[in-house]
């Protein structure tokens, strides 16, 4: 089997492509919210596993988190969407979201899936159209609750060993919202979208 | 006599995308900057009399740098084009004087139609 390298243009490519996916997503979240969101600059890498978490740039002091977990697949790709929510993250979001009343775990979880099914799907959909690929998305799940990422990781069960992972770090401006939408491919996924974006880098 | 127009983005892939778009036989010479600073010094040194600016960028972004062609009062005329398609941001770099918002990916008629409504390219 040979391994995958990510050279410098194509990883510029698949920065550029998600740039246009996260903005989507980026727009629907600033008007359920009526908050503008501050854009994320893509980070792609090709990692081990065992590095993943200490790739998490922009949440990795967080000391405790909560994440949804999406699978995906079309046209030979397969993939995971993580959104990682910093905990820190609720009562804003809670505000922003009109919700009074004690935020409990419920309130935080059905919070955490909302904007799950809007940024995951927004940003596939984006990503989708542009390399012509349709992805069907499985259920989304709980992960976990205030736990820490490294925790996270270790839950996240899937074995694929090397990873193309595209980190989406969104803020929300004024506001203490934290979250990371992490897009997780196999390497096999790779080959296959650099076939697809083969022609936009001619 | 060509005009000087600069195009910024940070990805090098999303500057020759715009490159590409540019209306075939339009006589530019084209500068290129990956963040917003080394766009401000291209600006100072004449290379950008026409921008084409980004504005999600590490180092400093578009809204920063639309704030500074402002605030100096450098001679630029600035088109953004960009993902982040929040209707706030378009009425931001509107507010901060740019000519016009494109949204990414890149329409090549769209651009042609841009540079041709405000006369900064004719056939």
């Amino acid at each position: 089997m040979t391994t995958e390298v990510l050279d410098e243009e194509l990883r510029d490519c698949f920065q550029e492509l998600s740039n246009i996916a996260v903005g989507r997503a980026a727009n629907l979240l600033a008007r359920l919210l009526n908050n503008f969101v501050i854009m994320p600059i893509p980070v792609v890498n090709l990692l081990e596993r065992s590095e993943l978490s200490m790739a998490l740039s922009s949440i990795a002091d967080a000391q405790s988190v909560s994440a949804v977990c999406q699978g995906f697949t079309g046209s030979k790709i397969a993939g995971e969407a993580l959104l990682i929510f910093n905990d820190a993250s609720f009562s804003d979001m809670a505000e922003l979201t009109q919700f009074k009343g004690e935020i409990s775990e419920q309130i935080e979880l059905e919070l955490l899936m909302d904007i799950a099914n809007i940024l995951i799907g927004a940003c596939l959909k984006g990503l989708s159209e542009q390399i012509d690929v349709s992805f069907s998305q499985g259920q989304p799940y709980l992960l976990g609750q205030h736990i820490n990422i490294d925790e996270l990781m270790n839950r996240n069960g899937s074995s694929w060993k090397r990873l193309l992972t595209i980190e989406l770090p969104y803020k929300l401006e004024g506001r203490n919202v934290n979250c990371d939408l992490l897009l997780l491919f196999t390497e096999d996924s790779l080959s296959v979208l650099r076939d697809k974006v083969s022609y936009l880098l001619e | 006599m060509s005009v000087p127009l600069l195009v910024v983005d940070d990805s090098s892939f999303a500057r020759k995308q715009v490159i590409r778009a540019l209306p075939k036989g339009w006589d530019v010479e084209v500068s290129q900057a990956g963040d917003g600073e080394e766009a401000l010094a291209l600006i100072r040194e004449g290379k950008g009399e026409v921008v084409l600016l980004d504005l999600t960028m590490p180092v400093m972004d578009g809204f920063a740098v639309l704030e500074a062609i402002k605030a100096q009062d450098l001679p630029a005329i600035v088109i953004v084009i960009s993902g982040d398609i929040q209707p706030e941001a378009e009425a931001r770099v509107m507010k901060l004087g740019a000519l016009a918002f494109i949204k990414k990916p890149l329409d090549p008629d769209q651009l042609r139609q841009t540079l041709t409504d405000f006369g900064i390219y004719s056939v």
